[in-house]
């Protein structure tokens, strides 16, 4: 470790000042926009203040309010179905290939790592297919099993449930390599002391893995709700918000709003909205560990 | 992959649960392999036999006309070269400003480190959306709209591959560098020539991680190049083929195009897999 105040300016400078330009500006100019009315088609000094006018309308019960009030439940209702999806499932996984010493084990990592590769357009454009409820192999395989045919992507009800688990499907192979990396920190003399205690599966798994595993599921519940809220490919591509406002989600409804209708105040407000709601609930969620921890 | 932290095989009478377990390893692994394979399928059958009730799964006379009808409809040359200079400077800047601030945050003492690295690291978990808007209208602003310096310059120093550097620079050691000082070589010099070579399947492993990240982003580059399809990477451009996606006919046509935009990520990772798993291994240490 050493003091040199030169070099230091100029390793720094380059990295921090462009994420300083953009990112940090961004964030603050979001902010600023929230309460302004401002086309972003226009130059930034015709922002004109109007208070809290852009969170009083998103909130409102006008359609703007409810469209966006729609798009947050959408969005909370994917991440919360994509993470009590993602979670287990990559334990699962996980165990199967670390902990089972089963012969192709490797075979299986690649195989599930390799969905995490495939550009989200691809997959979206991949699912529309396979979901087609009329020729779609999804259906043609349920009904061999004795399932009647599903709507998927083309009802209300069923939609976002399809959006989530094209994104499972994705993105499940890089959390089970995360999980892989926190189950290789657990040393095998606490599974040895225990099995010398007598204690066997089940109980293995409730007193030790998924204990010793929880910063590893905490950091994976984390990033799969970042990655959740970024969903944008397959509603902007297959079902643009659709049917009936029912894949209308955050990344969407914004780009929508603040972009294509230029309605940047508005926009913007709905992004300082989100990224409060996202800053409450990963606090909510650390709180909650660490209580849970001093118990 | 180490030994710890495995199970020992549990003695008698577990013959019925192993072969269970592996039913259930071929099934994941069918599940997840199932979409790639009817995809690259798909894009192999006559547009006859993508209509053909009942299915067909395997084409009977495979042809690569779906590929060259692709080829008609969206430059296919041109898009993957402006995919390939948009990740590729991309990953060279990221790779640049990573080794240089995290060299610095893991080697030098100055006031405030913790707290810049702390504001560095929160920017990770930062959803793109929230500064798309500003930020559309910012690069505008200095003249970067709808080009390809516009896609490329806001993404050219990336906080991932900042804690990414700091993590693997820290482990080279002082002494190194003191050695190497006390010779007279200038801190970049030091950087160049002892701790990049240091740590290079580290910077092999962010280079992969960037290139894929940023050959397969779409929303950025959708947003800020406006359309002009003249610089449309080519995750993009095959958002044109939605059009004939209504259809059953054109089956065979989307999933070329799908598989087109597929294939250079996929091969870099088939080649170069561990490089992959140790970067998200690290990324993990974040929870730590």
């Amino acid at each position: 470790m050493i003091g040199l105040r030169k070099s230091t300016f100029a390793m720094l400078a380059p990295g921090l000042g462009l994420l300083a330009v953009f990112i940090l500006v961004p964030i603050a100019l979001t902010v600023w926009l929230a309460f302004t009315k401002w086309s972003s088609q226009t130059p930034f000094t015709t922002a004109t203040f109007v208070g809290l006018d852009n969170f009083r309308e998103i909130f409102g019960s006008s359609s703007v309010g409810r469209d966006f009030k729609g798009a947050m439940l959408n969005t909370a209702l994917y991440s919360a179905m994509s993470i009590a999806l993602i979670l287990p499932l990559s334990v699962v996984f996980g165990m199967l290939i670390h902990q089972a010493e089963l012969k192709g084990a490797n075979v299986l990592r690649t195989i599930l790592f390799a969905t995490y590769m495939v550009p989200m357009i691809a997959v979206a454009l991949v699912f529309s297919k396979l979901y087609s409820p009329t020729e779609g192999p999804i259906n043609q395989l349920l009904s061999l099993v004795g399932i009647g045919p599903q709507p998927w992507l083309s009802s209300p009800d069923t939609a976002l449930v399809s959006i989530v688990l094209l994104n499972v499907w994705q993105q499940v192979g890089y959390f089970t390599i995360l999980i892989i990396a926190g189950l290789t920190q657990i040393p095998t003399s606490i599974y040895e002391a225990a099995r010398m205690d007598g204690a066997r599966g089940p109980a293995l798994f409730g007193f030790i893995t998924l204990p010793l595993l929880k910063r590893t599921l905490l950091f994976s519940a984390v990033i799969a709700l970042i990655n959740a809220v970024q969903v944008f490919e397959p509603v902007a591509l297959i079902t643009q918000g659709g049917p009936v406002g029912s894949t209308n989600v955050m990344t969407y409804h914004i780009r929508r709003v603040g972009i294509e209708r230029a309605q940047g105040g508005l926009g913007s407000a709905m992004s300082v909205t989100l990224l409060l709601a996202l800053v409450i609930t990963v606090t909510a969620v650390f709180a909650f560990a660490r209580r849970e921890d001093r118990r | 992959m180490s030994a710890q932290g495995r199970l020992p095989a549990t003695g008698a009478g577990v013959t019925g649960w192993r072969a269970f377990l592996y039913l259930l390893m071929i099934a994941i692994a069918v599940a997840s392999a199932f979409p790639l394979v009817w995809m690259v399928l798909s894009s192999l059958k006559t547009p006859a036999e993508a209509m053909q009730t009942p299915p067909v799964w395997i084409p009977q006379t495979p042809s690569l006309d779906a590929y060259q009808k692709v080829n008609e409809l969206i430059r296919v040359g041109r898009s993957f070269a402006n995919s390939a200079v948009i990740a590729g400077i991309t990953t060279a800047g990221i790779l640049l400003t990573s080794l240089m601030a995290g060299y610095a945050f893991a080697k030098y003492r100055f006031r405030n480190r913790e707290v810049l690295f702390a504001i560095t690291i929160a920017t990770m978990f930062l959803p793109p959306i929230v500064t798309l808007i500003p930020l559309y209208r910012l690069v505008g602003t200095i003249g970067l709209n709808a080009s390809l310096a516009g896609v490329i310059v806001p993404n050219l120093a990336n906080a991932f591959g900042i804690f990414l550097m700091r993590q693997f620079i820290a482990g080279v050691p002082d002494e190194l560098l003191e050695a190497a000082r006390l010779d007279g070589a200038s801190e970049f010099r030091i950087l160049f020539r002892i701790v990049a070579p240091a740590v290079a399947p580290a910077l092999a492993a962010l280079a992969l991680f960037a290139f894929v990240y940023h050959w397969n982003s779409y929303l950025w580059p959708l947003t800020v190049l406006q359309g002009n399809s003249d610089n449309y990477p080519i995750v993009i451009s095959l958002s044109r083929l939605l059009s004939y996606n209504r259809s059953a006919v054109n089956t065979g046509l989307v999933m070329a195009g799908a598989t087109l935009a597929v294939l250079p990520p996929l091969i870099l990772f088939v080649f170069l897999q561990r490089f992959f798993v140790r970067t998200i291994t690290a990324s993990g240490m974040t929870g730590q």
